[in-house]
C-alpha cells in the first residue's frame, strides 16, 4: 500500500466539539442560557452568570464567523511534545465576538502590518498538521483585507 | 472579632526547580523551624498547620505527590503534633496567599489562637501544559494548548500589547516600561540573600534578550524554582506576648473568576458572554477593593507593595489595580524609578519572582517574609527609606486565584 497524499488523508478536528465539522461553513460552537442570554464557549451544560436561576439549561448556538481583535502576540519558541505540531513563530490572538465573548484563536499570519487591534477578523478552519493517516483541523481567525465585505 | 498579627516568618533559599536535594520536606521543615524560633514556640503552641499544595502535576511521578498534596499532614507528623487542625490549599499561584487568609480568619474568628502557615513547591519546568484528566476534561480548559498553541505567557503577552494600546502608547514604549521594571527589581534581588538570581540587569539587556511571545522577552519572564516558607499568624493578645513588633493583618481576601471579566483569563478558551465590565482585571481588582474596605483604608494609604511578577506586565498592572489612577500615573512612577526602594512607591523590594523565580504554590510566602520584614525595619539593604506603615501583598494565579493581604505596624 502506498503512501496516501495529504488529499487522500480524512480531515478531522483536533478535538471534537469545538467547531462543526465536516461543513463546507463550518463555525465555533458555543452555547446560550435561553434564562438570561449569556453566551458560553466551548458549548456548556451549565450557565455561568451567577445572577441566573439556572433553571433551564444552555443550549447550542453556533457563533458569528466575523469579530475585532482584541490582543495578540507572536509566539516565537516551539513548544515542546506533545504539542510541537504548533511550529514557531505562530501567531495568537483574542477575538471579540458581536456576542459579548472573547475568544481564543491561533491567528491564520504573522505579518505585523496585518494585525491591529480593533480590525475585523474572520474565522476559518484550516489544516493544523498531519501524520501518516489522517490531517488533523484546527479553527483560525484570519484579517479580513480592506475593501473585502 | 478579634485583632490577628503576624509574629514571625522565614523562607529558605529558592532554587532551581526540578533538583530533588534536599528534600522539599527538609526545606519545609527548615522554614518551619527558623518560623518557630523566632517567635519562640513549639511545636505545641501551634494551634492549626495550613499549607499549599504542590503544581508538580499528578500524570507524571502520581506515587511522589501525592503525599505532597498534604503537606500540612505530613509537617504536624514530622515536626511533632498534638493533633492539630491539618489543612491543605490549592489555589494555583496564589495558594499561599489563600492559605493565609484561612489562618487569618480562624484566628479572627477566634476558633484559634496561633496558625502555621507554611509551604514548599517545586515547579514544573518549561511552559506549563494542562490536558485532559478522569478527573476534569471540561473543554474550555483541557484543550486551549493543543488547539491554540496558548501558553500562559502568550496570555500575558496579550495584556501588555492591550495595555499598551489602551494606554494610547508604542508596544516598544510598554517594553521598555517592562525592563525597567526587572532592571529596578534585579538590583533588589541582588540584596536578597535567599534570592536565586543575583545578576543586575540593564534595559539594554532586557531589550535584547530572545524574544519569548512578543511584547515579552525572556528576561521579562520568571524562571521556575523550588523554595519553602513559613509564617505564624497569632490573635493580637498572643502576638504582644511573643514580640514587641507584631505585624497586624488589616485584612486577608479571597478572589476568584468574575463572570463578567472582559480579559482574557489565563488558561481558559474564552470570557463569559454576559454583560462585559468596561475596565478590564476586574478580577484582579476585586479582593484588593474588599481589603481596603474591611481595613478601612484608601489606595493612598498603601506605602509599600509586593506583587506576585510572573512577568514584568504584572507589577505594571498591579499598580494600575491597586491604587486604581489614570495608567500614565503608573508609567511615570515606574519611569521615575519611584518604586525603588528610596521611592515614593516601593515596589518588590524582595526582588520579587524576577529574581526568585516563582516556587509557584508557596511564592506568596516569599512576598509575606518581604513585607513582615520591610513594616519591622529589617531589610538590610534593601530596606524602603520611607517611614512604612501598611503594606499590600497582591497574588495572582491560573483558574481565576486571587489574594490580597493587609499589613500594618501595630507598635
Amino acid at each position: 500500500m502506498g503512501v496516501q497524499t495529504t488529499a487522500e488523508k480524512k480531515k478531522v478536528p483536533i478535538v471534537e466539539g469545538l467547531f462543526t465539522w465536516p461543513s463546507d461553513k463550518p463555525q465555533l460552537i458555543g452555547s446560550k442560557c435561553p434564562v438570561c442570554g449569556s453566551v458560553q464557549f466551548p458549548k456548556s451544560d451549565t450557565c455561568n452568570n451567577p445572577y441566573c436561576d439556572h433553571s433551564k439549561p444552555p443550549e447550542e448556538i453556533l457563533l458569528s464567523t466575523e469579530g475585532t481583535l482584541y490582543s495578540y502576540t507572536i509566539h516565537v519558541y516551539d513548544l515542546r511534545e506533545p504539542f510541537s505540531y504548533h511550529k514557531a513563530p505562530y501567531a495568537i490572538g483574542a477575538i471579540e465576538l458581536p456576542e459579548g465573548i472573547n475568544i481564543i484563536a491561533k491567528l491564520t499570519t504573522t505579518d505585523e502590518k496585518k494585525l491591529k487591534i480593533g480590525a475585523r477578523m474572520r474565522f476559518k478552519v484550516d489544516k493544523l498538521y498531519e501524520d501518516e493517516k489522517n490531517v488533523y483541523l484546527t479553527y483560525y481567525f484570519e484579517p479580513v483585507e480592506e475593501g473585502e465585505k | 472579632m478579634s485583632e490577628s498579627a503576624v509574629v514571625s516568618a522565614a523562607i529558605t533559599n529558592w532554587m532551581e526547580a526540578g533538583k530533588p536535594t534536599p528534600s522539599g520536606m527538609s526545606m519545609l521543615v527548615d522554614a518551619t523551624l527558623r518560623a518557630l524560633k523566632e517567635a519562640k514556640m513549639k511545636p505545641s503552641d501551634i494551634d492549626a498547620i495550613i499549607c499549599n499544595t504542590t503544581a508538580l502535576p499528578f500524570n507524571d511521578a502520581s506515587y511522589i505527590t501525592i503525599s505532597a498534596q498534604h503537606f500540612a499532614h505530613r509537617l504536624a507528623e514530622k515536626i511533632g503534633s498534638v493533633g492539630v487542625r491539618c489543612m491543605n490549599v490549592c489555589a494555583a499561584c496564589a495558594s499561599a496567599a489563600i492559605a493565609f487568609a484561612m489562618a487569618d480568619a480562624m484566628v479572627k474568628a477566634g476558633v484559634v489562637k496561633t496558625v502555621l502557615v507554611a509551604g514548599f513547591d517545586n515547579s514544573p519546568r518549561g511552559f506549563y501544559y494542562q490536558g485532559p484528566s478522569i478527573l476534569d476534561s471540561d473543554l474550555t480548559v483541557s484543550y486551549p494548548h493543543q488547539v491554540v498553541g496558548i501558553t500562559n505567557p502568550s496570555y500575558w503577552a496579550m495584556w501588555a500589547r492591550r495595555r499598551a494600546y489602551e494606554t494610547g502608547v508604542s508596544v516598544e514604549d510598554e517594553k521598555r516600561l517592562m525592563a525597567t521594571v526587572k532592571e529596578i527589581q534585579s538590583e533588589y534581588g541582588a540584596r536578597n540573600p535567599y534570592a536565586r538570581y543575583k545578576k543586575v540587569f540593564t534595559v539594554e539587556e532586557v531589550l535584547k534578550s530572545p524574544v519569548v511571545c512578543d511584547p515579552l522577552h525572556l528576561y521579562m519572564i520568571c524562571a521556575v524554582s523550588s523554595g519553602a516558607g513559613a509564617a505564624i499568624v497569632s490573635n493580637m493578645e498572643t502576638a504582644k506576648k511573643i514580640t514587641d513588633k507584631p505585624v497586624r493583618v488589616l485584612a486577608s481576601t479571597v478572589g476568584s473568576a468574575v463572570f463578567n471579566e472582559p480579559s482574557p483569563r489565563l488558561v481558559y478558551f474564552a470570557t463569559a458572554g454576559g454583560k462585559r465590565a468596561e475596565k478590564p482585571f476586574i478580577e484582579w481588582r476585586k479582593p484588593i477593593e474588599a481589603a481596603y474596605k474591611q481595613a478601612g483604608i484608601t489606595a493612598e494609604d498603601i506605602d509599600i507593595i509586593e506583587c506576585h511578577d510572573t512577568s514584568c506586565f504584572h507589577p505594571i498592572n498591579w499598580i494600575d489595580q491597586i491604587m486604581g489612577w489614570e495608567r500614565e500615573e503608573t508609567d511615570k512612577l515606574i519611569k521615575e524609578r519611584q518604586i525603588r526602594h528610596d521611592g515614593k512607591l516601593p515596589v518588590n523590594l524582595s526582588g520579587g519572582t524576577a529574581s526568585f523565580g516563582e516556587s509557584v504554590m508557596s511564592q506568596a510566602l516569599m512576598m509575606i517574609h518581604e513585607l513582615f520584614r520591610q513594616l519591622r525595619g529589617e531589610a538590610g539593604e534593601r530596606q524602603a527609606k520611607k517611614n512604612l506603615k501598611i503594606g499590600l501583598c497582591t497574588a495572582y494565579g491560573a483558574y481565576g486565584a486571587y489574594g490580597a493581604i493587609l499589613l500594618e505596624k501595630a507598635w
